[in-house]
């Protein structure tokens, strides 16, 4: 039995991943990063458009400020975030981004003076300040207030993971390649490593560990297009879940992506559109300003997706072999701009769909794009009720986006959330409390269970096909469990899953034996395991009779804060049983910063809770009061809700902007 | 693991860490090929003299021989410069064998990449190492004569030599090579260097590499031709061979046949 | 719309699996049927799934942002994923990249050596010692340099270079273009303190930017058109000026 032993495993080598290694490993820890691919291929690579940190550098983003990113925030998560975690995000993002460049992130600058903007479809003369020339440019996104998005060419996800891995190796962490967690250890509601399979050998070994991260991004590959990675298959999510004690939270907020290419769905970024670019119909109308004349095409991401099937369903898209599709138009921000700041766009653009997006528009659909759901954990990022177990990222319910994530607040939870977890492990692992006391039979028992599973998928006869069960599952959810949603079809949908999911317990490996590298093994379990996922978002959209963010029921149109105000939770403690045990976890609106409100698209259907308008009176008192007493900004947010505490204490600081220099900085050369 | 270099031995401690010297020799192995190159190609333009007419390739030997300066030729001049490129050859050599294939196994990793990737350059840079092998021997011979009978020059001499004394074949394939081996060299030495490159590189490269070839072609034919014409010469002067030539306006009239 | 018939496409694999005892290397065809706007990532998949579960090869993004697909297709190094089959031949061949620890058939393990690659450039950010305190503002950079920085970023470590490259093969200790253009970007970035002497200390010498022979396989294959040739040119330019001034060192 090999079992190899660290004070902190990190399963996962994506940003949030590599941030909380390298956090825990800066307080002295020992850890060890376990990563289905390189670090460097981790699917935060992908993220193109930006991080969102209020920065407030660019002359669009003048007078942004953590308040201003918390509120759209909120909004954008239909008040589905837990308030106070949003506030602690806010005010790390801009400490995240400056500690990013100070590790190597470019970061696209200011430059001084005018230039020029496509701003709702019209040519705008911007004036950056000189003061603000070099620092850290911005970018509008969906569903802000202020141009927030920082971002470099539209390679971001690809200049902060490499920054974070050269960290990495510089602060010589142990990652270990081509490794996966099939199991975690746990004994009496603590948890402690993992089985961890080496996928180049299949050798199985246990990492035995004071606390163990799951940083393993989303579950998107249950739909059968998706712009996750391929990698993104949401096992992380699956053995935690398995444990039958960590709980799963809002499995069925997943967010759809407007713009991915047709028919690979290969995301081209929110940065489009934030750069002036337009969706377009059959007719070439920019149909977005009739249905939201507000923010139009820049509506919140949720918003924008609906819109577009709205519009695809009055007949108005394009029809093609795969289906219908709209345009997006990015012509006119003109070859010049496209080559410097959407140059991933434009090679995609170009390999994959063979066209020149500075003549031509590109063919988009909404598509799954980011699982808001995932292990819900408390604010310190460990699971309410597995002790020693942590998740951050997007693998995580930590819960900052509700149900709608803002787009650009993805790369930057990753990162923030790195930060807090990795300091809240770090106290864990400092106490006597986490010490490691499992027996090393309940180990070896853990070891020789996958063994047993393997063993039998590559021994079974006339079993079931892996790829069969996995593309029907996929099928499904693409059917059925789309952008809307209806109480038959998630009901059929249920249905089929759970008879897939009894039929997974008969696979056979078929046509490929081997217990070393073996796609077709690694096909199989994970189809098992993603069966369970699927359930878990299917089942959920079915309980939750509203539309809230991006889960859209078409037979409860209305966001009901009265009943449904509340988080679904998940967990699966009996491993034969069909369906997960769910719950909710109420929010309490007596205590939020921002009581529910209209979010401002379309017609308002919220059916309101009674506690909302007493919050509200709540604060409108407290904010007189405060007016009155002559309270700066930080002083009133903390009367409405109090949340420093809970940041570690290095992260409590306030951030400098040009507006709010911070007296105690020694005098800044210019 | 390829990148360890955590573990050296102790060769490596007493030699210090830092070598000043692969910088000097990568740059004298440039500088050296740049002179090699630019003299080879005044060589066969002075050398192609001779399609002009004989006289013409006279004159180019002696003023090689210093006749225009001291009003008498002295050959030894034209030893003197073949020793120093001799010299420069040597070194230019030297330096060179250090980017040679320095094993079989390495000869056949090679050989396998360059059949296995299609890659113009890559092939070129075979062809470069192929000729300048073979240069060893054809150059030393073809200099070490030059240098040891140097006063055997002119278009008789000359033409004798190469007809008459079969010497022919080896400057058929010493020319060859030194066409290729110089005009991929200059070119390579560009890019290596990254001199003439530009405000865009990558176009640059394709404008080097059309002139590259036309350099080549041009110098293969002007070459080729000129020997042709001392194939010729040393064909109708192969009865009289060794007899030395002498300009027509000084040849005296009763030699005339 | 005009009926297409789609063509017939022979994929030819080098196949082995270094794991299975007594395993030789081979080619092995598979015939499938193309399908409009088919990648190779579609292609092998499709392979995988009906005609040898076995076959392996890595896909991570499969939108050409990742570099994990790199392969040799028909000849030259490649990113599997976005490469269309309309814009080959018929016959296709697929072989992994050479140099790297081979996994099995197409899969290769560029991770490990692009970790100690990394570890031997000391590919990172070197600062001085000094408090940094991530409550105030950023250090301004000039939005050029950043865009040129970025530029050499760009970098998705996929081997191409590495696979391109005639040096590399016969000399393993060679840092690559990939190597190169790391310290070319470190040294563009004012954030880094480390002097040219220090980068001359890691490429100075015939592993490093000296042995390069200037064969520009990695120019002429890399997926992300870096500048390759030009930023190893310069280097050589920089580290040529460090090598001649300096009087230091044994010289042996």
């Amino acid at each position: 039995m090999k079992i190899i032993y660290t004070d902190i495993l990190v399963i996962g080598g994506g940003l949030a991943g590599l941030r909380t290694a390298t956090g825990v490993k800066s307080r002295g820890h020992d850890v060890i990063v376990l990563s289905l691919v390189p670090p460097k291929r981790s699917h935060s690579a992908a993220a193109q458009g930006g991080m969102q940190a209020s920065l407030a550098n660019s002359f669009m983003g003048q007078g942004d400020n953590e308040d201003i990113h918390f509120e759209d925030t909120i909004k954008g998560s239909d008040w589905g975030a837990d308030q106070k975690v949003v506030r602690m995000f806010v005010n790390t993002a801009p400490k995240a981004i400056r500690e990013l460049t100070h590790w190597g992130v470019p970061w696209s600058r200011v430059k001084q003076g005018d230039h020029q903007a496509i701003i709702n479809t019209k040519k705008v003369t911007i004036t950056e300040q000189d003061n603000a020339h070099g620092l850290i440019t911005a970018r509008d996104f969906g569903g802000t207030k202020k141009w927030r998005t920082c971002y470099t060419s539209d390679g971001t996800g690809h200049s902060m993971l490499y920054a974070m891995d050269n960290k990495a190796h510089e602060q010589k962490i142990d990652v270990r390649e081509r490794m996966e967690a099939v199991a975690l250890i746990h004994e009496n509601k603590r948890c402690y490593g993992a089985i961890v399979r080496n996928l180049m050998t299949g050798e199985l070994s246990a990492f035995v560990a004071k606390a163990t991260t799951i940083a393993t991004g989303g579950y998107g590959r249950i739909y059968s297009v998706s712009t996750n990675a391929v990698i993104c298959e949401g096992m992380g999510q699956a053995i935690a879940l398995e444990t039958g004690i960590a709980t799963l939270g809002n499995m069925e907020a997943i967010q759809f992506h407007p713009t991915a290419i047709v028919p690979v769905g290969i995301l081209t970024t929110e940065g489009c559109r934030g750069d002036g670019g337009v969706l377009r119909d059959v007719d070439g109308y920019r149909f977005m300003p009739d249905y939201e004349p507000q923010k139009k095409d820049l509506a919140s991401r949720d918003v924008v997706s609906r819109r577009m099937i709205e519009h695809l369903r009055k007949g108005k898209g394009v029809s093609s072999r795969y289906g219908d599709h709209l345009w997006l138009d990015i012509t006119l921000l003109g070859r010049k701009h496209i080559e410097k700041n959407l140059r991933e766009v434009k090679e995609i653009c170009e390999s994959f769909l063979g066209i020149d997006p500075a003549k031509e528009w590109i063919p988009v659909r909404p598509t799954q794009h980011y699982s808001m759901g995932g292990i819900r954990t408390n604010y310190t990022g460990e699971s309410q009720t597995l002790k020693g177990l942590y998740a951050c990222g997007e693998a995580a319910c930590w819960d900052i986006h509700g149900f709608n994530r803002l787009g650009g607040n993805s790369v930057s939870e990753t990162v923030v959330s790195g930060m807090l977890a990795a300091e809240y492990i770090a106290d864990f692992c400092d106490k006597a409390e986490s010490s490691v006391d499992v027996n090393s039979n309940t180990i070896g028992s853990f070891l020789q269970q996958e063994k047993d599973k393997i063993e039998f998928l590559l021994n079974n006869e006339n079993g079931e096909d892996a790829y069969e069960l996995r593309q029907s599952m996929e099928q499904i959810m693409m059917d059925k469990v789309g952008i809307f949603r209806n109480g038959t079809e998630l009901e059929h949908a249920v249905n089929e899953l759970k008879a897939l999911l009894l039929r997974s317990n008969n696979i056979e490996v078929k046509r490929s034996k081997s217990r070393a590298a073996n796609p077709a093994l690694v096909n199989a379990y994970r189809t098992q395991r993603m069966l369970k996922i699927a359930l878990t978002a299917a089942y959920g959209a079915l309980l939750r009779t509203e539309s809230r963010g991006a889960h859209s029921r078409e037979d409860y149109p209305e966001r009901n804060d009265e009943e449904w105000l509340k988080r679904t939770i998940m967990s699966w403690p009996d491993p034969d049983s069909d369906v997960p045990v769910v719950s909710y976890e109420q929010l309490d609106i007596k205590s939020m910063e921002l009581p529910p409100g209209f979010r401002g698209y379309g017609k308002d259907m919220t059916i309101q809770h009674p506690d909302s308008e007493i919050r509200r009176e709540e604060i409108k008192k407290c904010l007189s009061n405060a007016r009155e007493q002559g309270m700066d900004r930080f002083k009133v947010q903390a009367e409405l809700m109090a949340y420093e505490d809970l940041l570690p204490e290095k992260y409590r600081g306030k951030n400098e902007r040009l507006v709010e220099p911070l007296a105690t900085r020694p005098s800044r050369k210019s | 693991m390829r990148h360890d270099r955590e573990h050296k031995s102790v060769a490596a401690y007493l030699c210090g860490y830092i070598s000043h010297m692969p910088a000097r020799l990568d740059f004298l192995q440039s500088m050296t090929g740049l002179i090699l190159a630019l003299f080879i190609a005044a060589h066969l333009l002075f050398e192609a003299s001779i399609i002009i007419s004989k006289d013409a390739m006279y004159a180019v030997t002696r003023l090689f021989e210093g006749y225009y300066f001291f009003g008498e030729s002295y050959p030894g001049i034209i030893s003197f410069l073949a020793a120093a490129i001799f010299l420069l050859f040597i070194l230019h050599a030297m330096l060179a064998i250090r980017k040679f294939p320095s094993s079989y196994r390495q000869y056949q990793l090679f050989m396998s990449h360059m059949q296995h990737i299609e890659h113009g350059d890559t092939r070129l840079w075979f062809y470069q190492a192929i000729t300048g092998f073979m240069m060893f021997f054809l150059g030393s011979v073809h200099l070490y004569i030059m240098m040891t009978q140097s006063s055997d020059i002119g278009p008789y001499a000359s033409a004798d030599r190469i007809y008459s004394d079969w010497m022919w074949p080896l400057y058929l394939l010493l020319l060859i090579c030194v066409i290729l081996h110089a005009a991929i060299g200059l070119y390579r030495l560009a890019l290596k260097w990254g001199i003439f490159e530009g405000a865009r590189p990558k176009q640059r490269r394709k404008l080097l590499r059309k002139l590259m070839f036309i350099t080549l072609f041009v110098y293969l034919g002007i070459s080729l031709m000129s020997l042709g014409t001392y194939m010729v010469i040393g064909y109708q002067h192969s009865d009289r061979a060794g007899e030395r030539f002498i300009l027509s306006n000084e040849q005296p009239a009763e030699v005339q046949p | 719309m005009k009926i297409e018939t789609n063509r017939r496409l022979k994929i030819s694999i080098l196949r082995f699996d270094p794991h299975v005892k007594g395993d030789k290397p081979r080619m092995e065809t598979y015939e499938i049927e193309e399908a409009p706007g088919m990648t190779l990532f579609i292609a092998l998949n499709d392979i995988r799934q009906h005609h040898d579960a076995s076959l392996k090869f890595d896909f991570v993004c499969r939108a050409g942002i990742c570099g994990s697909c790199a392969m040799i297709i028909n000849g030259k190094p490649d990113l599997a994923c976005r490469t269309l089959t309309k814009k080959l031949p018929g016959e296709i061949t697929l072989a992994p990249l050479p140099v790297f620890e081979l996994i099995g058939d197409l899969s290769v393990f560029t991770g490990n050596w692009m970790r100690g690659l990394n570890e031997r450039l000391e590919a990172w950010i070197h600062e001085e010692e000094s408090e940094f305190n991530f409550n105030l503002l950023e250090e301004p950079m000039e939005p050029e340099l950043a865009d040129e920085i970025y530029e050499l970023d760009r970098c998705i470590e996929c081997g191409c270079c590495v696979a391109g490259c005639g040096t590399i093969q016969m000399r393993e200790e060679f840092v690559g273009a990939v190597g190169l253009n790391k310290i070319a970007r470190y040294q563009l970035d004012p954030r880094d303190k480390r002097s040219d002497k220090d980068y001359y200390d890691l490429i100075g010498d015939e592993d490093g930017v000296f042995g390069c022979m200037t064969l520009l396989g990695c120019e002429d294959v890399c997926p992300k058109n870096l500048p390759l040739q030009s930023k190893i040119a310069y280097l050589r330019r920089k580290m040529l000026t460090i090598g001649m001034k300096d009087k230091s060192g044994c010289g042996c």
